[in-house]
């Protein structure tokens, strides 16, 4: 932890004063919804700054400069992830922040789904409930190595559909697939969550396990999960988010603002928006059954755990092989840390239902 | 890539209406025995776009699905078997997705789609 706290304020390299290519594009003209057949318009959203930000960041060569950047953040960083902490590249559901050891950092993971689905009343029994049906078609959306995907198609006897912008990544997690004999129910492709390759109303569960964080433009990726979601069908967001802001706040205080930043640079994120902004995209496009709850108590061990690891002589090797992206990850963990410990982070879940 | 997977893929690019089903360039087929599943095909039946299906598994070198198909034939143990071959069994290794309306190639590598846009087609 200390040396990790060295490295950060004294590295002259690490955190230049580079201007973030993602920020500050061009107002977008507006989402091309004619290339559909459904048409979704978002009624009057009432403008919060976070998530005007958000939107202000303009399509096209700042998204793909983003995106390149997490595409290779991921194929640098996946295996070492993998070969530390197994497939699941999320957070761990835990009841209280008493030390746990690493095989309880994986059943804590999936937990985490189950506990996603859960909150979202997917049922998962072999019944069907009035709150809906067991889900035979699921999105993964930035699925990493797929271990959500293998995972809900398992359980459902589902097809599973995972897409993410890393090659490396879809190239494992096909692997996986294939060596534990789901190759039949789960595929993935490289593709943008902005510009999921799908046709309309394909999904009965659309799943987004800490991946909206990257998505430079809420309101896209929003509608794109609506879009690919079948009448009925659920979505499940689960995300980082900024604090809520209060009655009369416009923006993050300077200091949380230039936490976010440091930790944008280090993971490819584009701003932050809050839980609430997402609840008011989500009204905005009259979903049902829209719920979302702060669940930041419940992953508190899961940030010091992996930080440890990192220290490890597994993890030291490992991040000393893997590359510099990587290694600057790493090294942000404590500022995430922070964040979370001061309020200014906020892990969220966000789950609605489509109107059949 | 399974023609399960391209029954439900499309070409995305702005200003595209007609973006599927998306022409196979077939550099490397694989073929791989795969578990039949009655229930499964009977459901996908419903969900699959027909004629997508038969133009895909041709190009694929599979010509012996008939070119229209109704639910009685889901019956015939002889169609189940061609049905699942063509939808389960046939892979696309290498090779590319062409759309339709446009001509852009999205490539498929090691039996990977990648349908990135590029800046322009955003």
């Amino acid at each position: 932890m200390v040396l990790g706290s060295l490295l950060i304020n004294q590295h002259p390299l690490l955190f230049k004063n580079e201007r973030l290519p993602w920020r500050h594009g061009p107002r977008d003209a507006g989402y091309p919804f004619s290339r559909r057949k459904m048409i979704i318009r978002p009624r009057a959203t009432s403008s919060n700054s976070s998530t005007a930000e958000a939107d202000n960041v303009g399509l096209g060569r700042s998204s793909l400069v983003l995106n390149k950047g997490i595409a290779e953040f991921y194929d640098e960083s996946s295996g070492v992830w993998e070969n530390i902490w197994g497939d699941h590249m999320h957070h761990g559901f835990y009841d209280d922040d008493s030390s746990v050891s690493l095989s309880d950092h994986r059943l804590a993971q999936i937990r985490m789904i189950e506990e996603a689905l859960r909150f979202a009343s997917v049922p998962s029994g072999e019944e069907n409930t009035s709150d809906g049906k067991i889900p035979k078609r699921i999105v993964d959306v930035g699925c990493g190595i797929g271990g959500s995907s293998r995972y809900l198609a398992r359980k459902y006897g589902a097809e599973c559909r995972g897409i993410t912008l890393s090659p490396v990544q879809a190239e494992r997690a096909t692997a996986l697939a294939l060596s534990q004999g789901l190759s039949d129910k789960v595929s993935f492709q490289v593709a943008d969550a902005l510009e999921q390759p799908f046709p309309d109303e394909q999904f009965d569960l659309v799943w987004s396990m800490e991946s909206g964080e990257h998505m430079p433009n809420k309101l896209k990726f929003v509608n794109e999960l609506v879009r690919v979601a079948a009448p009925g069908g659920t979505i499940i967001i689960v995300t980082w988010c900024h604090r809520d802001l209060a009655e009369g706040e416009d923006s993050l205080q300077p200091w949380e603002k230039g936490l976010l930043d440091k930790i944008c640079k280090a993971y490819f994120l584009p701003s932050w928006c809050s839980a609430a902004d997402y609840v008011k995209l989500l009204q905005s496009l009259s979903l049902d059954d829209i719920r979302t709850a702060d669940w930041t108590q419940y992953v508190a061990p899961f940030w010091p755990a992996v930080l440890q690891s990192a220290f490890t002589w597994k993890g030291l090797t490992s991040l000393l092989r893997s590359g510099f992206k990587t290694i600057k990850g790493a090294l942000v963990m404590p500022l995430m840390i922070e964040g979370f410990k001061k309020g200014v982070i906020k892990f969220s879940i966000i789950t609605c239902r489509k109107p059949k | 890539m399974r023609l399960l997977t391209h029954n439900m893929l499309s070409c995305n690019v702005k200003g595209v209406t007609n973006g599927f089903p998306l022409i196979i360039q077939a550099d490397k087929v694989l073929e791989k025995p795969a578990e039949l599943n009655h229930d499964f095909l009977r459901n996908m039946f419903y969900k699959v776009d027909w004629k997508a299906l038969v133009d895909a598994a041709k190009s694929m070198g599979y010509s012996e699905l008939p070119e229209s198909a109704e639910a009685s034939m889901l019956e015939s143990l002889d169609f189940l078997n061609r049905f699942h071959h063509a939808l389960m069994e046939l892979h696309l290794e290498e090779g590319a997705l062409i759309c339709p309306e446009t001509g852009r190639k999205f490539p498929v590598d090691k039996g990977i789609p990648n349908m990135l846009l590029h800046e322009d087609e955003v």
